[in-house]
């Protein structure tokens, strides 16, 4: 209840810039959006915009690039993270929270560029906090006794509130589902890396490598049910990435 | 007179609020009951695979309004459809939608499940649940519409991705390109396929 009464508060400050931005575009447009943001637990049922979510014009490339990433997740990718298994999986939780407590000055920053002002100080204690007390960020007792949660940022989620359209889909070799605002915007996200300043290029990216084949070792074989329950695993993974993008994007 | 005409204003409000508040057979309470006594039947190692698939499959029946998803995931080619494709779409999608849920579900066995508040408005309501995994809190959100007495679910979100939204948006292009003959089709064999790998595994599991 507070959460949502949080949300409606937040929803209520943005509207003002949310308001400026829109009036060059189609105002109405602008109202239902809102509309939609608020209540979109309550409404419609299930909101009516599949034709709205799912502009993917470079449709055949992108499956030629999915058919690629499956090829490397079932050959190479799965292999590798399974035989990660033998090291205990404490131990890989707490390399996955290395890893992601360094995308806290990524967090810090986008949600100052959004006016988030209270989530950034979050993000930046986390940071200090998780740094330090943390071992580097191991273990996170900002969460586990200050209840300093994450909140996922980026710069496509940025750019996404103020009002930049998401352009089309595109599925990226190795990253997977994306769109053009998205995937642009991983160039910036890149910047934000410590690491970028901090180590080699050839040592970034092979821990980026194994940042993702340690998720991989950790996932419940998310990627495995998906292709052996849907009809087409491709529509199914680019609806749930649009979805997921647009519910980040309007939190 | 007026005494107790204010009491019994009084009683109607504290009434309501109790009402209002999360009840016995609330949204919440019982989506808990439904996922805690699936959960336990996943557990429990002295239950006949046979016996739990149909206990699991009863529960899941009892509280998910199978109709009105399967309505969701057409959207608006639920009114062109004709009302025996219709009806073959209900059934095979309810047998599909029950076994995805119970294969992600049976992934989580393990893991530990809280839950939420529940929100209520107007005829609506959503139960937040959470499954705690080592690395990750993966939220599960319920939705549900008031039937009878009961509350049924009419959408599950996991992590902020509809399931029936993401299933009408797969299902409309599959629709546009193979009609829904094609769509039938393959349900069907999506559904034959998923049956002999659930029935295999829970031999291996036994």
């Amino acid at each position: 209840m507070k959460v949502f009464l949080y949300g409606l508060l937040a929803m209520m400050i943005l509207a003002v810039p949310c308001r400026v931005l829109a009036a060059a575009e189609d105002s109405e447009q602008s109202l239902t959006m809102q509309a939609q943001a608020g209540d979109d637990l309550f409404d419609d049922l299930y909101a009516d915009d599949e034709d709205e979510l799912t502009a993917d014009p470079l449709e055949m490339v992108n499956r030629g690039v999915f058919w690629f990433n499956d090829k490397l997740y079932v050959y190479l990718l799965k292999p590798v993270a399974k035989g990660l298994r033998i090291i205990p999986q404490p131990v890989r939780s707490g390399v996955a929270n290395i890893f992601d407590n360094l995308k806290s000055p990524l967090r810090a920053i986008n949600s100052l560029l959004q006016l988030k002002f209270s989530q950034a100080a979050t993000e930046t204690g986390r940071l200090v906090v998780n740094s330090t007390l943390g071992l580097a960020g191991y273990y996170d007792p900002a969460k586990t006794y200050w209840d300093l949660n994450k909140k996922d940022e980026d710069f496509g989620q940025t750019l996404g509130y103020y009002g930049i359209g998401k352009g089309f889909y595109l599925v990226l070799p190795i990253f997977g589902a994306s769109t053009l605002r998205d995937g642009v915007s991983m160039i910036p996200d890149g910047y934000a890396d410590p690491l970028f300043w901090t180590v080699r290029s050839e040592v970034l990216w092979g821990l980026r490598g194994t940042n993702i084949v340690n998720r991989v070792s950790l996932d419940k074989d998310t990627y495995e049910s998906i292709v052996k329950e849907q009809l087409d695993p491709y529509l199914f993974i680019r609806d749930a990435y649009l979805q997921k993008r647009q519910a980040k994007i309007d939190d | 007179m007026r005494v107790l005409l204010y009491s019994l204003v009084l009683l109607f409000c504290v009434s309501w609020t109790v009402n209002a508040q999360e009840s016995v057979n609330g949204p919440k309470a019982q989506v808990q009951q439904t996922v805690d006594a699936i959960l336990e039947q996943l557990r429990a190692d002295s239950v006949e695979n046979v016996d739990r698939r149909e206990t699991i499959s009863e529960l899941i029946h009892a509280k998910f309004d199978f109709l009105i998803m399967a309505q969701g995931a057409l959207g608006r080619n639920w009114k062109a459809a004709s009302t025996e494709d219709r009806a073959h779409f209900v059934a095979l999608f309810s047998s599909l939608l029950e076994e995805t849920y119970l294969g992600r579900i049976q992934a989580y066995t393990d893991e530990k499940v809280s839950y939420g508040a529940e929100k209520i408005r107007k005829n609506r309501a959503v139960v937040d649940t959470f499954i705690h995994t080592a690395s990750v809190d993966i939220p599960i959100s319920y939705k549900l519409l008031p039937h009878d007495r009961d509350w049924l679910v009419y959408d599950v979100v996991i992590e902020e991705v509809s399931l029936i939204r993401n299933y009408r948006s797969s299902y409309a292009t599959i629709l546009r390109k193979k009609g829904m003959t094609g769509l039938l089709e393959e349900m069907q064999q999506k559904l034959e396929h998923l049956r002999k790998r659930n029935d295999s595994e829970s031999e291996d599991a036994a």
